[in-house]
């Protein structure tokens, strides 16, 4: 069986999604468990591949249908790909029981359908990240695509205008990738990625392969949202249900620069990225851009989950850059970036869930004085925000200083000045949080001190829970409204300990950041790469 | 900004002209594409998968796994009208009826229907006259195109045509139902749960026939491992694989297409529309 865990770690997920997207109509309550089990193989799969491949040091291939390489389309798992597997379905995994409530108030009687989609989802984002071939990427990337449009359009009211606006932008970029693979297939007769980068050598000059590559990475920019076509982002993540946005947050714009640092260093091969096109300063200076925006924008907003995703915007030209830097400890900061933050933003987007489940709604205003209220939630957030400011040891620190560093060694001092910049700017959006939930009393939606067990969530239903952490405690401010009692009252514990579990996490890629880059992202880099 | 994205587009566009100057000719037999894959197909498909139809066995063999997926493509459309258009029908609202021996129409309010009565017939709040001539052409048009559909569907291997494009002729002939009556009958007669799981199921038969083929002990989706349950050589089994999977295409395209038509068109409601 082992030799079959590049199939498994997307097909288990694939079929059951089909089998959750049946039972749906029969049992509310099976499509979880069947979404759950599925994503959690798929999970201990890549975990077996990375070990693997770390073990051996080889990169492993699969046949799909039997047929070798250039014919039929092949798996290729690499260190790179087998660390971004591991990414991927950890990230989908504890997503999703840590939101088993919302799964259930939010996707009432629709149950099967969005279980499905998530984990298509999911099994989109694996195939794109497992592949070898560029047209099965194109495939898979309509997967995730499509699944992700779906999960996005149901939220608040305004979801499904910015759905429709992501549809469209997205779309255009799938498009865009298409018909570079589309030249690439005029110019060499091929679809295999590695069968392309033994070709394209050979045919520097021609225009149509440069054509190819402009016009596949302007549709992987668009993808991943960076700053002049950014616009899609904000609304999407911002207006969905918490559910979706702790999962395609994280992922999307991740994988995305995954497969631009795959198509960049194992489609058009190193020599042909930066030593024939040599995109540096352009691509830095777009990068450079996207920080500053992305910073500016999110200091202006009043929403948690806005000014996150405007966060998100930064990091991506955060890893753009660093990649462009064209040196390796650029490349490394970029790749190590990928997975620090994906983690930094699933632990704050999980985070964005647990102060709408307690509060109500999504505004910066109403976390006044959570850390009295949920002290261990606050103390995970606090531990995901230092690491998204960049404070040592949490995990955004070490890829942040291979940044800096290769920005250094690059001569690229508007990068580097962009970085500290953006660090800067996230110490006082967070600050501002923290002060604000730290000094300011806590305000109950409701008055009286017995319905402080019922919280509104933001459908207006009402959610009696009965798996709370409760212990009253004397408050011992004067100038509080009520003047009773402060009950601490953290999340019910499926929701806390998964968002818990991936801030120590935080702690615990900040620590491994050097095995991690010695172990793995060394060899995932080619040897040209100094 | 109108007037920015123009200029944007013109120059994607002259840009897009500007680089097909480097293409190969048209039918050029030495380009690239000509002489890098294709010749391999072109002479081993018979002796790989006993398949007449070259096109077929890219599709469904050699890169079966990228339409695997394109399937599941579908499937996730009709997912997504699914989640995102569905509503539950809302009983408050009022309905028409017809009273058939007296042929006045009567407005209902409440849940007062007149439910299992044989004399009032439901209608369409926008109705149109029942025509004879569209019903009755149709009728006599949805058999044969269903047969055509089964024939298309069978036919893959040797002529134009698969799963995809019989699994479109399948749900077009429902949806033609549904145009030319109403919507309720077509439900009556397909409802939204069969098409549900139906479009799953199909994508499974896919799916699950790769799986199969991983269990028994080769990779996924190699058809070839079929060849001892099939009861054929492994060449041949390549052959039936391909209509296995075909079968399963159509079931999931026909599906979808009726499941997102019923959505769209009576927007989410499923009581009535076109």
């Amino acid at each position: 069986m082992t030799s079959n865990l590049p199939a498994l770690v997307i097909i288990v997920p694939l079929l059951a999604s089909l089998v959750a997207a049946g039972a749906g109509w029969f049992n509310r309550k099976a499509p979880f468990y069947i979404a759950v089990i599925a994503l959690l193989i798929s999970f201990i799969s890549s975990v077996l591949l990375l070990a693997q491949v770390v073990a051996t040091g080889v990169a492993i291939e699969y046949q799909m249908a039997g047929w070798p390489a250039p014919v039929g389309i092949v798996y290729v798992i690499d260190h790179l790909s087998a660390m971004v597997l591991v990414v991927i379905t950890f990230v989908a995994f504890v997503n999703l029981i840590g939101n088993r409530q919302a799964v259930e108030t939010e996707f009432k009687n629709k149950e099967g359908a969005f279980n499905a989609l998530y984990v298509l989802f999911t099994a989109g984002l694996v195939g794109m990240t497992a592949t070898g071939d560029a047209f099965n990427l194109y495939v898979l990337l309509e997967i995730a695509s499509l699944s992700g449009y779906a999960l996005i359009g149901l939220g608040s009211s305004r979801a499904p205008l910015a759905t429709l606006n992501y549809l469209f932008l997205g779309t255009i970029g799938a498009t865009f990738y298409l018909l570079g693979v589309g030249y690439l297939y005029i110019a060499t007769g091929s679809l295999n990625m590695a069968d392309l980068a033994t070709i394209i050598p050979s045919m520097m000059n021609s225009s149509t392969i440069l054509f190819a590559f402009i016009i596949c990475l302007t549709g992987l920019l668009v993808k991943m949202a960076i700053f002049p076509v950014h616009g899609w982002l904000p609304g999407a993540y911002s207006e969905s249900s918490t559910v979706s946005a702790g999962l395609i947050a994280p992922l999307t714009t991740k994988v995305t620069i995954y497969i631009m640092v795959r198509i960049c260093l194992t489609l058009f091969t190193p020599e042909y990225t930066f030593g024939y096109i040599d995109p540096t300063d352009i691509m830095v200076a777009i990068a450079v851009a996207s920080i500053i925006f992305g910073s500016l924008s999110a200091l202006a907003q009043k929403d948690f989950k806005r000014m996150l995703s405007y966060i998100i915007i930064a990091e991506v030209g955060y890893m753009v850059g660093g990649f462009f830097l064209g040196n390796r400890m650029g490349v490394s900061g970029a790749i190590l970036h990928i997975v620090n933050d994906a983690a930094m933003t699933l632990a704050l987007f999980m985070a964005a869930g647990i102060f709408i489940w307690k509060t109500g709604d999504e505004k910066q205003s109403s976390l006044k004085g959570l850390y009295a209220k949920m002290p261990f939630t606050m103390a995970g957030f606090t531990l995901a925000a230092l690491s998204v400011v960049g404070v040592p040891p949490t995990c955004g620190f070490f890829s942040k200083w291979y940044l800096i560093s290769g920005g250094i060694a690059a001569g690229q001092y508007l990068f580097v000045g962009a970085l500290i910049f953006s660090s800067l700017i996230n110490a006082v959006l967070f600050f501002r949080i923290f002060e604000i939930a730290l000094f300011e009393p806590f305000k109950s939606h409701h008055h009286a001190g017995d319905e402080e067990d019922k919280v509104e969530s933001h459908h207006g239903e009402t959610i009696v829970d009965p798996g709370v952490i409760e212990s009253a405690q004397q408050y011992s401010g004067s100038d509080s409204h009520d003047h009773g009692a402060i009950v601490i009252k953290e999340p019910p514990l499926p929701m806390l300990v998964p968002f818990l579990g991936v801030c120590v996490l935080l702690l615990i890629l900040g620590l491994y950041s050097g095995s991690i880059v010695n172990n793995i992202i060394h060899f995932a880099i080619p040897a040209g790469i100094i | 900004m109108k007037i920015l994205g123009k200029i944007t587009i013109t120059i994607c566009g002259l840009l897009l002209l500007f680089f097909t100057s480097d293409f190969p000719d048209w039918g050029d037999v030495n380009s690239p594409a000509s002489t890098h894959l294709s010749p391999y197909f072109i002479e081993h498909t018979i002796e790989d998968t006993a398949v007449p139809n070259i096109v077929t066995s890219v599709l469904a063999d050699y890169r079966g796994y990228d339409t695997m997926f394109e399937t599941t493509v579908i499937l996730t459309a009709g997912l997504a009208c699914f989640l995102l258009l569905r509503i539950p029908r809302k009983d408050s609202i009022h309905r028409y009826y017809r009273h058939e021996p007296t042929g006045v129409t009567i407005r209902v309010e409440g849940d007062r229907y007149p439910k299992g009565s044989n004399v009032f017939t439901r209608i369409d709040s926008s109705w149109v006259p029942y025509d004879l001539i569209i019903n009755f052409t149709c009728r006599l048009l949805i058999h044969f195109i269903q047969l055509f559909a089964l024939y298309v569907v069978a036919h893959g291997h040797h002529s134009p045509g698969g799963g995809f494009q019989g699994g479109v002729l399948l749900g077009a002939s429902v949806i033609l139902f549904a145009i030319s009556g109403n919507l309720r009958a077509a439900i009556k007669r397909f409802g939204e749960k069969t098409a549900a799981i139906l479009s799953s199921t199909g994508v499974f038969i896919y799916a699950g026939a790769g799986a199969l083929c991983l269990f028994i002990g080769e990779q996924f989706l190699n058809y070839s491992a079929l060849g001892p349950l099939l009861g054929t050589d492994r060449i041949m089994a390549r052959s039936h694989g391909i209509l296995i999977v075909e079968i399963g295409v159509a079931m999931a395209v026909m599906a979808v297409m009726i499941w997102i038509y019923y959505n769209l068109s009576s927007a989410g409601k499923q009581d009535e529309g076109l």
